[in-house]
């Protein structure tokens, strides 16, 4: 009997490669963040679609992501069945923290997500344009006190490509970090804060309520249903997005990564994937390929210019 | 009425089947494990949370609420057949509570616990909803320095104020906020004491410290200790309260939630402090006051009602300034940021839905309790006798399974049984618990509120008490600092180590 | 980090171990702070602030320790059994070093025995087949059913892959 299970066991091992491959998908930050939601959807789709028999998720939280990249590069090369959620944090997180595994060491699949980054101001502010905010920046940087997320975050970076573009030093920004978009919130509510930057999703709710006015978007085009004009349109050429990506093992051949991106690209186009997107409010900033590859070294090279400027990397 | 409304909405929600069933878990498996002895709530949070790791935020939190009432209720049951309190707030129900159980009334013990608890329960979660709008609409208008004020004084009451020794309450306390500078700090992206371990970049997980200081220590403690514990008490005669225990038990019910609630929900003492005062309280008040120490039944009732009217008002500083004042509290946190939520005005605000939710549910959780528990008192007894090697065997299996499922490192179970021989050190000399844990997680809110503070101000320090509210929250800690050790030097130590507390 | 020393016969010696611990931890917030770039910005406190703050903090309370010492203040720990401790903590070490070689389930019914032999329950053999079954439960629900990633080893394929 145990045997006959073995045999049965062994046999079924062999056999699901040939029409599905399994995956494990490492999400590179604690249970419930974006990167977790983003790996737990992947593995409702890709195996409600068909796409894979069985998907798992492992966490490995830490340092934006780095722990886990640098976990994934060295336990996963040459597997095709390894996959590792990330984004435009992690970029961040690579330079600030000074990761010796870069996104290099990894083979980038698809860019997935994408989040607009939003820059507000109390409702009950003088200042109405983002022109206003930032004249104010190229009086005094130093009295225009800016809340948003982590230290060398996206919103971190917006604000330093901002004073750049401004011409102000990005190193004398006045930059407050606060460990969530709720607690920037609270500050931006209580006015605390001269001005606030996250995505635009975290402060719909309040700018529709009325408590914080919309100044502008970090979007190249004006995004639908929100009335704000584009960080480019009021003058200053900054175009952010907060993405998020899927990567696979290093030292893979063409043939595995051509399977895996042929999986994704199957994983996008699914009516699953959409619903996901359309419940959790993610934008579909699908691009893979060569296409994805340059975006992701002219981010790179773009963050790690802003992260030395506003003086965070070295 | 605006709370009444929105408290209908949580109810709502919270009465869908599948939140009734996450409920209906939280309460049993938090009911099970409190009532394990040396158990106390903080511990029974942190070893249940990982059962909450799968679930949607919504369906966990809620869990954790009938985890948290449920880990409370457990705890007073093992305490009066036990007399090994698993938590300082249980302590006076040991008081009273063992010595009814000696005397054969352990039934009408268990029941009196189990009623006053849903009393205050009821009431305490009621009065929380009601407040807790108005402290959101206040805490709204606070800026960092005025949390910077508060958590000042929730570091003074818990290492200082009470307990017998502020030396030693305020060395735990500082061997906590030095665990805490450990990581990448917020607000300039430093990595501070990694020593380029990647692990230790995020910090030390609040879970591991606290599990190892409460439920490791515990064990070593407990192993290594040559007399033997005290033997179980059978529950002999009836459950039923006689006509002279309702009387005498429902005055003292609603005194102890009445003095319970607003000491719960100060940023300041937790329940330990409540359920002190309300036996003094009724030791003052009783018909027969000589009865006290010999098993007097308000003596149950008071304490056990004020300690969890004590822990519903914890939740609010927890849930509207994201202000945690005890080690269960902290452990809440923990548990609340693993979703990605952080607890504070604005949680009122964007999550209204879960937050009342929660609420509702900590109302249903205490219902399921009552009419639970009573039957069940009999299956939670049987818990108590399971011999001691397999009961701490199993807690030391669920204690590393809690920090492998998060972190299935080596370096995080390192941490763990470095931290478990620390409790146990700490346990062997007398230094609290409950401020390490504190330490940990309001070090780096505490440093960060204050940089942000003075960048917001361009570095003037004034800016610290340049707000009335500030101003008097320091001056309040700064008070609360000294006035114990002056009062120990003139011999009035004995008052504050009667309302000493050492692990919650 | 703050106490190294078990079962102490003189409470005196105990204070200045912990006073000396408290020291230690203070002396490597110290050291760590001298090496962080000292940049406050705009608030003026850096980095390397807290840590020192924290430091100092450490130093005066562990000199009160070396006071409280000298009075004999410290409370006197009850005797304690060592051989407890040390199967306990033996058996963590183990769980800690099989963990990914072996997998969950063996590792964890080893602590599970380890600590029921420390809590004095004999004999071995039997700890370790309630260990077993108590871990493959605590597998099958955590692993299986809650989605918690739990390290396999060879066991727990043969039993859950099948």
């Amino acid at each position: 009997m145990k045997h006959a299970l073995l045999g049965a066991a062994f046999a079924a091992a062999l056999a699901i490669p040939a029409y599905a491959q399994d995956y494990t998908i490492m999400a590179p930050a604690a249970p419930g963040g974006g990167w977790d939601g983003t790996a737990r959807a992947m593995q409702d789709v890709m195996q409600a679609e068909g796409i894979a028999a069985s998907v798992e998720v492992i966490n490995v939280p830490g340092a934006g992501g780095t722990v886990g990249l640098a976990q994934f590069a060295a336990d996963s090369a040459g597997d095709p069945t390894k996959l590792i959620v990330g984004g435009y944090v992690m970029v961040g997180a690579v330079l600030t923290n000074a990761s010796p595994v870069t996104l290099k060491d990894v083979t980038p699949i698809a860019r997935l997500t994408g989040d607009t980054q939003a820059i507000v101001v109390p409702a009950t502010s003088d200042i109405q344009s983002l022109g206003d905010l930032v004249a104010k920046l190229q009086a005094d940087p130093g009295a225009v006190s800016w809340a948003g997320g982590s230290a060398g975050g996206t919103d971190h970076i917006t604000v330093g490509l901002l004073a750049k573009a401004a011409g102000v030093d990005p190193t004398k920004i006045n930059y407050v970090a606060f460990s969530g978009g709720g607690e920037a919130m609270a500050a931006i509510l209580g006015n605390q804060v001269t001005a606030g930057v996250s995505s635009v999703g975290e402060f719909a709710e309040q700018v529709k309520a009325g408590t914080m006015r919309l100044l502008a978007v970090s979007s190249a085009e004006r995004l639908d249903g929100i009335d704000a004009p584009t960080i480019k349109e009021a003058g200053f050429d900054v175009v952010v997005q907060n993405w998020r990506m899927v990567a696979a093992a290093p030292g893979l051949n063409d043939e595995q990564k051509a399977k895996i991106a042929a999986d994704i690209e199957k994983l996008n186009g699914s009516a699953g994937w959409g619903k996901v997107l359309a419940d959790k409010g993610w934008a579909n900033t699908y691009l893979a390929g060569d296409a994805f590859g340059a975006q992701l070294d002219a981010d790179i090279a773009a963050t790690e210019a802003v992260l030395r400027d506003i003086g965070l990397v070295k | 009425m605006e709370s009444f409304n929105l408290l209908l909405q949580g109810l709502a929600t919270a009465l869908q089947p599948m939140i009734l069933l996450y409920a209906l878990v939280g309460v049993t498996l938090g009911t099970a494990v409190g009532v394990l002895p040396g158990i106390g709530p903080a511990l029974t949070v942190a070893l249940l949370l990982p059962v909450t790791y799968g679930l949607d935020p919504a369906g966990s939190i809620i869990m954790f609420a009938g985890i948290y009432y449920g880990g409370m209720y457990g705890g007073s049951t093992t305490s009066i057949l036990l007399n090994t309190p698993g938590e300082s707030a249980s302590i006076v129900t040991a008081i009273e509570g063992n010595r009814m159980a000696r005397a054969g009334r352990a039934g009408p013990a268990l029941a009196t616990a189990a009623i006053g608890s849903f009393v205050a329960g009821l009431i305490a979660t009621l009065l929380l909803a009601f407040l807790a709008p108005q402290v959101v609409k206040l805490a709204l208008t606070l800026g960092p320095r005025e949390y910077f004020a508060l958590m000042v004084l929730a570091f003074v009451t818990v290492s200082a104020t009470f307990g017998d020794s502020a030396l030693r309450g305020l060395t735990s306390l500082f061997i906590g906020l030095a665990l805490a500078c450990v990581g990448i700090d917020g607000l300039s992206g430093a990595a501070r004491l990694t020593f380029d371990v990647p692990q230790l970049m995020d910090g030390i997980e609040t879970t591991t410290l606290a599990v190892a200081l409460f439920a490791l220590g515990e064990a070593l403690a407990v192993a290594a200790m040559i007399t033997p514990p005290d033997a179980l008490h059978r529950v002999t005669g009836s459950v039923k309260m006689t006509a002279s225990d309702w009387q005498r038990s429902w005055k003292a019910w609603l005194r102890g939630t009445f003095i319970g609630f607003p000491i719960g929900s100060m940023p300041a003492g937790g329940a330990d402090v409540a359920s002190f005062l309300s036996y003094a309280v009724e030791k003052k008040l009783a018909k027969h006051p000589e009865e006290f120490g010999h098993g007097a039944i308000e003596g149950v009732a008071g304490p056990e009602a004020a300690n969890n009217a004590a822990a519903a008002g914890t939740l609010v500083p927890l849930l509207t300034l994201g202000l945690p004042t005890t080690a269960t509290a902290a452990i809440m946190l923990a548990g609340f940021q693993q979703f990605g939520l952080q607890p504070g005005p604005l949680l009122f605000v964007m999550n209204a839905e879960l937050v009342w939710g929660l609420i509702a549910a900590l109302l249903v959780a205490n219902v399921m309790l009552v009419v639970l528990n009573l039957p069940l008192i009999g299956l939670w007894i049987r818990l108590l006798t399971i011999p001691r090697p397999w009961l701490y065997a199993g807690i030391m299996v669920f204690a590393t399974l809690g920090c492998i499922g998060l972190n299935p490192s080596p370096v995080e179970l390192g941490m763990l049984i470095l931290f478990g021989i620390m409790g146990y050190g700490l346990r062997l000399y007398g230094y609290p618990v409950a401020p390490v844990v504190v330490g940990l997680i309001l070090g780096p809110m505490a440093e960060q509120q204050l940089r942000r503070a003075l960048a917001i101000a361009q570095g003037d320090w004034t800016t610290l008490v340049s707000t009335p509210v500030a101003a008097i929250l320091l001056l309040i800690s700064a008070l609360f600092l000294l006035v114990p050790i002056v009062l120990r030097f003139a011999g009035r130590g004995q008052v504050l180590s009667a309302v000493a507390g050492d692990s919650d | 980090m703050s106490q190294g020393d078990f079962p102490a016969r003189r409470p005196q010696g105990a204070a200045f171990a912990i006073a000396a611990g408290l020291a230690a931890v203070a002396g490597v917030l110290l050291w760590d702070a001298a090496g962080l770039k000292q940049d406050g910005g705009y608030a003026g406190v850096g980095p390397a602030d807290v840590p020192r703050l924290v430091a100092y903090g450490l130093l005066l309370l562990s000199g009160f320790t070396v006071i409280a010492g000298l009075r004999g203040e410290l409370p006197q720990p009850p005797r304690q059994a060592p051989a407890p401790v040390l199967w306990i903590l033996g058996g963590l070490g183990l769980q800690l070093v099989l963990l990914h070689p072996v997998g969950f389930v063996p590792a964890s019914a080893l602590l599970f025995a380890m600590t029921a032999r420390g809590f004095g329950q004999k004999p071995l053999w039997r700890n370790i087949a309630v260990g077993l079954v108590l871990a493959l439960a605590v597998y099958a629900v955590f692993d299986r059913l809650l989605k918690l990633n739990l390290p396999g080893g060879p066991l727990e394929q043969l039993i859950f892959q099948g």
